[in-house]
């Protein structure tokens, strides 16, 4: 017999032997909580029940023990297992005013560092508001202090000692408006709850360390507190990001204009941004049924800082509607782009000549149906 | 591997640049199907007067063509401390950037000149983004005392060029003024400017009279009286303020008349019996034509704009419902079909696409619009009490009486745009009921 032959035999003797002597036949017997009882009867248990529902005493200094009416009711015959409650003793003289006794303070308890809890959308649903405008997307109506504008941003009051470079500007934000139009009939009816995360709690700071002992009596800047902002999706981000990537790579075959920075063609977030910018100032509350059935399509050209050139605003196309509505709907259309257009769409400047030239089909058939 | 992985992506890229390419050749296009509903800014500062004593009314008639504008919904007025530069000349070229910086997307300008009696306005719209006019200017004259109705005119023409639809403000309204306590209510005809202004009382309250209805000229109303005890129609001309009985058949009931679009002919409902059925007839010859002959109650016809058909209410279903028949009679169509409800008073829209009703559905009243084939059903209103809708002569807006509940209830005037919006009461001097739009005058 080898020798490892005869290690293994020996080690699997041993184990087979502390299995069978050891873990299976423990010597000590497991500890067990053991708990006193007593039986009583149920005429005691009735007792022990008026007890906990009697009155208790009141807290507020009341009539003295003396003035106090008796109890009527006898006190039951002292058992052995059950002690009465001794009387209080009456006091002295009754203090119309006890001191407030001094209140200790429990010792802070130490909780776990609270976990950063994304909430879903848990506000109550809101409801339909009559407002003067309906938007594609509902916006909550603004501070009244507010000037309705285009973005929201904050007042800043003008400073006084000419040290901060920052101009004084109004609050703006953008005007109340509902996803539809809100009737008396529908008034009050709940909008779709939307699956949008509105709000997270803020994760909690780090606990303070324990105080050093400073080389230097300097005080601490006071920490800053910030609002993060909920962490964005970056699923977006990652596919613009590929977008523009397979833009760039696919921009060699594409005719460049020696003037003109061409670039890759605009991403679809791009586009998206140029459609909203538009879209918000398409104003086509005060269109004719017939204007609302009609769709145009409106060439125009912008200039390098994204401003259009209004001369180069036009008519290329219409559909669905006579030329009196088509004129409407252009005019309407007209309006959007050189409203929103006043400070320039925002557009990639590397990418000039894919936006130089925009073909715009305003569509208004989604907007008869609110 | 990695030869053949990047001879495939290459040969994929080549693809893909070939593709784009194409779809790059032409300018950028983009869809935009997503706008916004809001009031139009407009600036309406005061109309420029020829002389001191035109001053007033340059003032009150800017004032009307502002409210008439903003009263639509559809417009918003900036007011005049807003303005950067005003307009003291009607022939000085217009500022644009000065009123492009306030947000100002149309203006309206105009001149007023006062010559004894005589009142001439003229006016010009302008847009301001186009940096261009509204058409071409226009010229009224008339007496002083019709300044709110050359106001008027003065915006349907605004409004109309820059919705491309007509307007209504120069119409006007018929309607049951109604005087007293519920148990001893007076009501008299009654006729005044669509805004509620310059209200005539056109009969007594003697009698109870009801649904007074304009004919197309909107010179003569027809309207059911009690005069004689039994309800009959009778048919008055404004302007000379003269009446006459339609129908004088002793112990028929006759109601619920309303003209045909040429004017000549009448449909109105007849009870006879205990049977209400609907009934045509010519007016310059008295000649009457059954139209239908159901057991059920047919009533409130109304004549589709071109004529050819009739909208009406009956419970030959078992409940109030609406249905569609020719013109002639014949076999009548159901259109409303709601699940829940009973539907009455339907008028057709002058622009022929809907239909306007009311809708009685547990304890609501509703003023709503469908389509003439029922599809499309919306309420507009809930209230009370809701009914008798009567279109603006343009079809984009609803007129409507409402009853406030209680022993003190009042009847109002309530008007609400076809989308719903803009739901507001028309001033009346009393309480009003039963309200009929006039064409444009």
């Amino acid at each position: 017999m080898q020798t490892g032959t005869k290690i293994s035999v020996a080690g699997h003797t041993l184990l087979a032997g502390w299995v069978v002597f050891g873990a299976w036949f423990p010597s000590e017997p497991l500890p067990a909580q053991v708990q006193e009882v007593s039986l009583i009867s149920a005429a005691e248990f009735a007792r022990l029940s008026q007890q906990v529902a009697a009155p208790e005493l009141a807290e507020q200094p009341g009539p003295t023990p003396e003035n106090a009416p008796e109890p009527e009711v006898a006190p039951p015959p002292p058992e052995p297992d059950f002690q009465p409650e001794p009387e209080p003793e009456p006091e002295p003289e009754p203090e119309p005013e006890p001191e407030p006794e001094p209140i200790v303070v429990p010792p802070e308890v130490v909780r776990p560092p609270e976990r950063p809890t994304v909430l879903p959308q848990v506000t109550e649903p809101e409801t339909q508001q009559k407002t003067e405008r309906v938007a594609p997307v509902p916006v909550a109506p603004p501070d009244p202090e507010a000037v309705a504008g285009e973005i929201e941003q904050p007042a800043i009051a003008p400073d006084e000692t000419g040290d901060a470079p920052a101009e004084a500007q109004e609050a703006t934000a953008p005007e109340a408006a509902s996803d539809r139009i809100v009737t008396e009939e529908n008034e009050g009816e709940a909008q779709v709850a939307s699956t949008e995360v509105t709000r997270s709690l803020r994760p909690r700071s780090r606990p303070a360390r324990a105080p050093e002992p400073a080389p230097e009596a300097e005080p601490a800047p006071e920490p800053v507190e910030t609002v993060e902002a909920p962490e964005p999706d970056t699923q977006p981000a990652e596919s613009a990001a590929v977008e523009d990537a397979l833009a760039e790579a696919l921009a060699g075959g594409a005719d460049v204009e020696a003037e003109v920075p061409s670039g890759p063609p605009l991403t679809l977030g791009e586009k998206d941004a140029l459609r909203v910018a538009v879209s918000s100032c398409w104003n086509v509350g005060s269109l004719s049924s017939e204007a609302l059935r009609t769709t145009v399509e409106v060439a125009v050209s912008l200039a390098q800082d994204g401003k259009p050139d209004i001369g180069s605003i036009r008519m290329i196309g219409s559909t669905g509607g006579s030329a009196a509505a088509a004129k409407q709907a252009y005019e309407a259309a007209r309006r959007a782009i050189i409203r929103c257009g006043a400070r320039g769409f925002q557009l990639p400047t590397e990418k000039y000549g894919q936006w130089r030239d925009i073909e715009m089909v305003f569509n208004p058939e989604r907007m008869r149906i609110r | 591997m990695r030869q053949v992985l990047a001879g495939l992506m290459a040969g994929l890229m080549v693809l893909g640049t070939g593709s784009v390419v194409m779809a790059q050749s032409g300018p950028l296009r983009i869809e935009i199907t997503d706008g916004v509903i809001e009031p139009l800014p407009i600036a309406v500062p005061n109309f420029v007067p020829d002389s001191p004593a035109a001053t007033e009314l340059a003032v009150n008639i800017a004032r009307v063509v502002a409210e008439d504008l903003t009263g639509t919904g559809l417009f918003r007025e900036i007011p005049s401390s807003a303005y950067i530069s005003q307009v003291t000349n009607f022939d000085a070229p217009v500022q644009y950037a000065d009123w492009k910086a306030i947000n100002a997307q149309a203006l309206v300008t105009g001149a007023v000149g006062v010559n004894g009696n005589r009142l001439t306005v003229r006016f010009l719209g302008h847009d301001i983004f186009a940096q261009g006019d509204l058409g071409e200017g226009l010229q009224f004259s008339g007496t002083t005392e019709g300044w709110r109705r050359m106001a008027h005119k003065v915006a349907d023409a605004i409004y109309s060029r820059i919705t491309g639809e007509s307007g209504y403000f120069d119409s006007r309204v018929v309607y049951v003024s109604e005087s007293g306590d519920k148990a001893n209510r007076r009501k008299r005809l009654a006729v005044m400017d669509y805004d509620g202004a310059n209200v005539q009382y056109l009969t007594d309250s003697a009698s109870i009279v009801l649904a007074p209805r304009f004919s197309p000229t909107g010179d003569r109303v027809l309207y059911t009286s009690y005069e004689t005890g039994f309800p009959q129609i009778h048919v008055l001309d404004i302007g000379q303020v003269q009446r006459r009985i339609l129908s004088s058949d002793d112990g028929i009931m006759s109601f619920a008349p309303r003209f045909a679009p040429d004017g000549r002919t009448v449909v109105y409902s007849q009870s006879q019996g205990g049977n209400t059925d609907l009934f045509r007839m010519d007016i310059s010859t008295g000649q009457r034509n059954r139209l239908t002959s159901a057991p059920s109650i047919e009533t409130a016809p109304s004549f589709s704009p071109d004529g050819s058909q009739i909208v009406f209410e009956s419970d030959r279903s078992g409940s109030q419902q609406l249905y569609v028949m020719s013109v002639n009679g014949g076999e009548a169509r159901r259109i409303s079909f709601g699940k829940e409800g009973r539907y009455g008073t339907p008028v057709w829209s002058p622009r022929g696409d809907l239909i306007a009703f009311t809708k009685q559905n547990k304890g609501r009243f509703h003023i709503g619009v469908m389509r003439t084939d029922g599809s499309e059903e919306r309420l507009l209103t809930s209230s009370f009490l809701d009914e008798g809708p009567t279109w603006s002569p343009n079809g984009r807006v609803i007129m409507f009486a409402r009853q406030s509940q209680g022993a003190a209830g009042r009847s109002t005037l309530y008007s609400v745009d076809i989308t719903g919006r803009n739901l507001k009461p028309v001033r009346t001097p009393d309480g009003a009921s039963d309200p009929a739009w006039s064409p444009l005058q």
